[in-house]
């Protein structure tokens, strides 16, 4: 059983989508992916320095607590995406990880094709959250 | 070793550490006032030396610490200064030995001790002594610096002392073995000749020199001691010394690389000493290996660029130590503080990354059970090392659990002051200002699940605070920023919980500042209800005020010096306060309308919800409404009398919602729409109230022309029937009545009208004039109907040909006769007329009456206002003409006049004419009236001059001429009828028309043929047209006919 929780983040840093299984406690998750954002921009702003098109959207593991890792991807545009997984779950590895990602990154293109989204609006999307949704029964 | 220091950084390590206590009663205040000066003298350059002595001061020292000291030497009390209140000399014995026994404390480790003592004079204090100094009172203390600078002198003999005495007994002697409190168990028994034993000796000893060392202000010489004590103790696996070996490497490197210091706060200070520390360091050293006689082995020239750490070594040695540390379940205190300082250098070198990642391992360090206040203070300090790092979110995270421990369920007096002050800390971590305005434009900044938590714990914390007014305040915040994000049972929760509390403190539009200084703005709601636009109503018709015509000219704006441009200038900003084209009068109830909703799940109570204007004295009526749950747009009007004139600007308005009071700015509203925000005020006019005779109508006049009706009335006539409105005219205003004009109009005419339909005299009402507040004047109106009273058209039409017929013999009576009996085949009896012609027909007329009046100020500004009077006259058919002939009298001059004459009406009627007896006509009968009468001339009238090129003027001459015509015939036959039970009713100049051919002259034949040719085209066109009764237009010309 992998808890995980996901949210797309604009620049403002407001989530555009956040998710958790289980449901209960999801401030917590609140917590935990807000606080991550402090290593997200840090990472970002690091990067910021070498070539900005070759950049890795990947940023690998943002910090692990004592029950959780915590993963980052960012895409070109400043999106961010956070993913938070059970510390014990060792079926995910880093490649499946950066897998996921991309397929989430994907998917919000996909929204973001859609000329009635508003980009910055909260994400309500049938497609992504069936996505989400495949993706965490998958990891569970 | 149980109390971590959190403020420690790196340059501590050079420092001597000296306790500053109070002994027996002494004020706080003039403690902290001594201690302050005494903490000044910070750094101290020893004579006869460029080295430099950092002092820390410590008010509060555990001694337990101070058994670390031979592990870290900085950690050793090397000085006391205890001060101490004495008023008189039979005190002192004990004073002292109170100094004695606090001496014995920190016996084993100080090098020194001073008594500070204040207050006592005479005998006593004239002895010179040097560990005690006597001052008379806190104010006359000059030489305390001097005193302290001495003191640290004395420190810095026995440091160099000790320094060179550990330092030379190099080999003789048997080094004696350096160790931790806990350690002390480990080494009993064990083989002290052995090697290992030995070198661990000699590693733990060079380590202490090394401080000591750091401590003399030699840094080249210490980190060469360092780097020895680090490869003795690692070929002996010392971990714990060999992590403090590496600490103090670091400690050194640190305080060379970066003479700013590295703990923030008291840089400004350190800068200053830093600076000179590493200059100092790099003048002496080459002196120093020399002077002072130090051991061959640090003699030794290591280049300095060895010795010293790179800033990237810093960092990995920091890393080696901690972990070294970290395998000692005793030195949690030093593992916790080495990770402060790492944090603290790397943040210096801004690698938040690698800072984070020690502190996260700081976070996991686990000291024994904390005490609450030590968990507030570790979370604090954790929280403002991650700010330091640029890590806001997780400085807030940890700020706020801080807060929350202040709180704490099992703390027995729960700190809300502190908690809500750390609350308020984290605000900028959570993007979150305290300012509405920052959430009213754009989308919603920040975590809003995250920052609606911390809203409800700053709610919780000043409501246990007891600072209700501030629990309101940010209650409403959370309200009004938060709404969108808020589930339908946290909107319910929200505003229970925030009425509860209202209803105690309600809430205002003051800022409410805090003790610390900080102040919190209002917060308006303006998203209960949400306006979604604001419209400036115009006065209702009848109120409207006019501008009179003569002045318009003054009124067009002189701007452009077109009349009509195309070409407006727009400009987006200036829309809100675009001028509205109508005018509010002074005194008078002025309406602004706004659409609102309410976004509540359940219904929204708002009271006392009024307009804010600015420019004109406004009185603002305020009104309270309901809202029902989650309503589509809902119009709200708020209404207001402007009490002065001039421009008005309506800014917002205000509202009262769960007790909180509002004062909302248009111009901090997003999305409203509105049609401009100000309008001029000008000054008051009188008002009118009509009240008329008659009863109001049902029906509604439309005019065309866009004005209103306020009052209708309808009025029931038989055709032919006059009839008197009185109109009541009461001024209900406050200004005197003092002008008034009235004119009539005509509408809907379908139907012929004769006649004055309506007429008055005025000068009876103005010479009531001018009208006082309350006072009442009557106007009376007369209502003639004179519509056609001939029964059909068609009928007419038959009647004229055979007046034709007639006139084409005159006086020839046989030929007459002949035509006769074909016309008396005619239906005369009234059911077959009825069905011939509509004769119970109702016919409807509509005129306006305007009423325009001024009085007042607005009158001296040329302003007046109309009041319009909708009439509704139903015309009931009273009697019908259906066949006129003549027949030829006695004389010559004289005919006789033949009228069938119909009662259309349910009532018995009578018709009289000049010269005749009274004919009586019961319903619905039809009867034949002769009257005779003298033909006339029609000579006597003028001919129209046969002007062609004036046409219109032709026909005005035309229609003059018949309507001189109708009269003439009319005052000769006088024909009138009544209804006995009724008043009695002329048919004036109706008959003229039918009556007019039969009537002439006959000598004039040719002459009347041509107006009769001229009637018979004309006979769909009234006669007689009036005043009231505009021609509208001419079928066909007589001047057509005429050719």
């Amino acid at each position: 059983m992998a808890d995980t929780g996901r949210a797309g983040q604009t620049l403002e840093n407001y989530p555009l989508y956040i998710r958790s299984v289980p449901t209960e406690n999801e401030l917590k998750f609140h917590y935990t992916v807000h606080t991550s954002l402090d290593v997200v921009d840090e990472k970002i702003s690091a990067m910021g320095k070498a070539l900005v098109d070759q950049r890795e959207l990947y940023l690998g593991l943002l910090y692990p607590t004592e029950d959780y890792k915590v993963y980052g991807y960012v895409t070109n545009s400043k999106v961010k995406f956070v993913m938070v997984v059970d510390s014990s779950n060792t079926a995910l590895r880093d490649n499946e990880i950066r897998s996921m990602f991309r397929k989430l990154h994907n998917s919000y293109t996909d929204i973001m094709c859609n000329p009635f989204y508003n980009p910055g609006d909260r994400i309500h999307s049938r497609a992504f959250d069936n996505m989400v949704n495949s993706m965490m029964m998958q990891v569970c | 070793m149980s109390v971590p220091d959190y403020m420690q950084c790196a340059e501590d390590h050079q420092t001597l550490l000296v306790v500053v206590q109070p002994i027996g009663i002494v004020p706080e205040e003039s403690f902290f006032r001594i201690y302050k000066r005494i903490s000044a003298v910070s750094q101290v350059n020893v004579r006869d030396s460029q080295r430099v002595l950092y002092i820390r001061y410590r008010h509060h020292y555990p001694p337990e610490n101070n058994e670390w000291g031979d592990f870290q030497t900085h950690r050793k009390v090397v000085g006391l200064i205890t001060i101490t209140d004495c008023s008189s000399a039979k005190d002192w014995p004990q004073t002292f030995e109170k100094f004695h026994l606090q001496k014995e404390m920190y016996g084993s480790t100080l090098y020194d001790s001073r008594l500070f003592v204040f207050g006592l004079q005479g005998e006593i204090a004239e002895q010179p002594r040097t560990d005690v100094a006597f001052y008379p009172s806190y104010d006359e203390c000059e030489t305390v610096e001097k005193r302290i600078e001495d003191f640290i002198e004395s420190l810095f003999i026995v440091l160099e002392s000790k320094r060179l005495d550990r330092a030379t007994d190099k080999s003789g002697d048997k080094i004696p073995l350096l160790c931790v409190p806990f350690e002390k168990k480990d080494f009993v028994g064990l083989d002290t000749d052995s090697r290992h034993y030995k070198k661990r000796c000699q590693g733990r000893m060079r380590k202490h020199v090394g401080d000591l060392c750091l401590q003399a202000g030699m840094l080249q010489d210490s980190l060469v001691h360092y780097h020895m004590a680090v490869e003795l103790l690692r070929s002996v696996n010392d971990f714990l010394w060999l992590g403090a070996a590496l600490e103090g490497l670091c400690s050194a490197s640190v305080i060379y690389h970066y003479p700013g210091g590295t703990g923030g706060k008291v840089g400004s200070r350190r800068a200053q000493g830093g600076s000179l520390s590493a200059e100092a360091g790099n003048r002496h050293r080459p002196g120093a290996l020399t002077s002072n006689g130090i051991n061959a082995d640090t003699s030794a020239e290591i280049g300095r660029a060895k010795n010293c750490l790179s800033p990237e070594d810093i960092i990995d040695k920091y890393k080696e130590a901690i972990s070294y540390y970290g395998k000692y379940k005793n030195a949690g205190v030093i593992e916790l503080e080495a990770c402060v300082k790492a944090v603290r250098v790397l943040a210096i070198q801004k690698r938040s990354m690698e800072a984070s990642e020690f502190l996260q391992n700081a976070v996991y360090i686990n000291l024994r059970q904390l005490s609450e206040e030590e968990k507030i203070q570790r979370y604090s300090i954790l929280s403002e090392l991650y700010e330091r790092i640029g890590f806001h979110r997780k400085s807030a995270f940890f700020k706020r659990i801080a807060a929350m421990q202040c709180a704490a369920p099992s703390i027995p007096e729960p700190g809300w002051r502190a908690c809500y002050k750390l609350l308020l800390e984290t605000l900028p971590g959570y993007s979150l200002s305290l300012d509405p305005k920052d959430f009213s434009k754009g989308t919603h900044r920040g975590w809003a699940a995250v920052q609606m938590r911390l809203l409800h714990e700053l709610v919780y914390a000043s409501r246990r605070m007891g600072n209700p007014a501030l629990c309101v305040r940010h209650l409403s915040f959370l309200l009004q920023t938060m709404l969108d994000f808020l589930s339908d049972q946290e909107k319910k929760d929200v505003t229970q919980s925030l009425e509860s509390y209202t209803a105690k403190c309600p809430g205002t539009m003051e800022f409410i500042t805090l003790p610390d200084g900080l102040k919190l703005p209002p917060v308006p709601f303006t998203k209960l209800p949400i306006v979604r636009s604001v419209k400036l109503l115009n006065l209702p018709t009848s109120l409207r005020p006019h501008k009179m015509k003569s002045l318009l000219g003054q009124n067009v704006s002189t701007k452009s010096p077109f009349i009509y441009s195309p070409i407006i200038a727009h400009s987006r900003g200036e829309e809100r306060n675009k001028k509205i084209d109508f005018q509010w009068v002074q005194g008078d109830v002025c309406e602004v309308q706004l659409m609102v909703y309410n976004p509540m799940p359940f219904e929204l109570r708002v009271e006392n919800m009024g307009l804010l204007t600015t420019g004109v004295e406004f009185e603002s009526l305020p009104a309270a409404l309901s809202l029902p749950a989650e309503s589509g747009l809902y119009p709200v009007t708020l209404v207001g009398v402007p009490q002065t004139t001039g421009q008005i600007t309506v800014n917002g308005y205000h509202t009262s919602v769960f007790g909180v009071f509002s004062d909302c700015l248009l111009d901090n509203l997003p999305g409203v729409k509105t049609n401009g925000c100000t309008v001029e005020v000008i000054p008051a006019l009188p008002r009118l109230q009509i009240s008329t005779s008659l009863p109001r109508s049902a029906h509604t006049l439309q005019p065309s022309s866009g004005d209103e009706i306020s009052t209708n009335v309808s009025v029931q006539l038989y055709n032919g029937e006059t009839q008197q409105l009185i109109i009541k005219l009461e001024n209900i205003g406050t200004e005197p009545l003092e002008k008034l004009e009235v004119t009539a109009k005509t509408v809907n005419t379908k139907e012929k009208l004769y006649g004055d339909f309506l007429s008055w005299k005025l000068e009876d009402t103005l010479s009531q004039f001018p009208l006082k507040p309350g006072k009442i004047a009557t106007f009376t109106v007369n209502i003639k109907v004179k519509l056609d009273f001939s029964c059909q058209e068609n009928l007419l039409q038959d009647l004229s040909d055979d007046g034709i017929s007639v006139s084409g013999l005159p006086l020839s009576s046989p030929f007459r006769q002949v035509v006769k009996p074909r016309v008396e085949t005619k239906p005369i009896n009234p059911q077959e007329s009825s069905k011939v012609g509509d004769f119970s027909h109702v016919k409807t007329l509509e005129a306006i009456l305007n009423f325009k009046y001024s009085g007042g100020p607005g009158h001296v500004e040329g302003y007046y206002r109309n009041l319009s009077l909708g009439l509704h006259v139903e015309v009931e058919p009273s009697v019908f003409f259906t066949r006129v002939s003549t027949l030829p009298a006695t004389s010559t001059r004289q005919c006789h006049l033949l009228l069938d004459v119909f009662n259309s009406t349910e009532h018995e009627l009578t018709i009289s004419a000049r010269n005749n007896e009274d004919l009586i006509l019961h319903a619905g009968e039809c009867q034949r009236m002769a009257i005779q009468v003298d033909k006339f001339n029609f000579e006597s009238f003028p001919e129209s001059p046969t002007d062609g090129t004036q046409f219109a003027n032709a026909k005005q001459l035309e229609e003059e001429r018949q309507q001189a015509k109708g009269l003439e015939i009319n005052s000769k036959l006088d024909i009138c009828w009544k209804i006995i039970s009724f008043h009695e009713y002329f048919v004036e100049g109706v008959l003229n028309q039918l009556v007019l051919e039969h009537l002439q002259l006959a000598p004039l034949q040719w002459g009347e043929f041509l107006i009769r040719l001229v009637q018979r085209l004309w006979n769909v066109e009234c006669s007689i047209p009036t005043t009231c009764m505009p021609v509208t237009s001419f079928r066909k010309s007589p001047q057509f006919i005429r050719k």
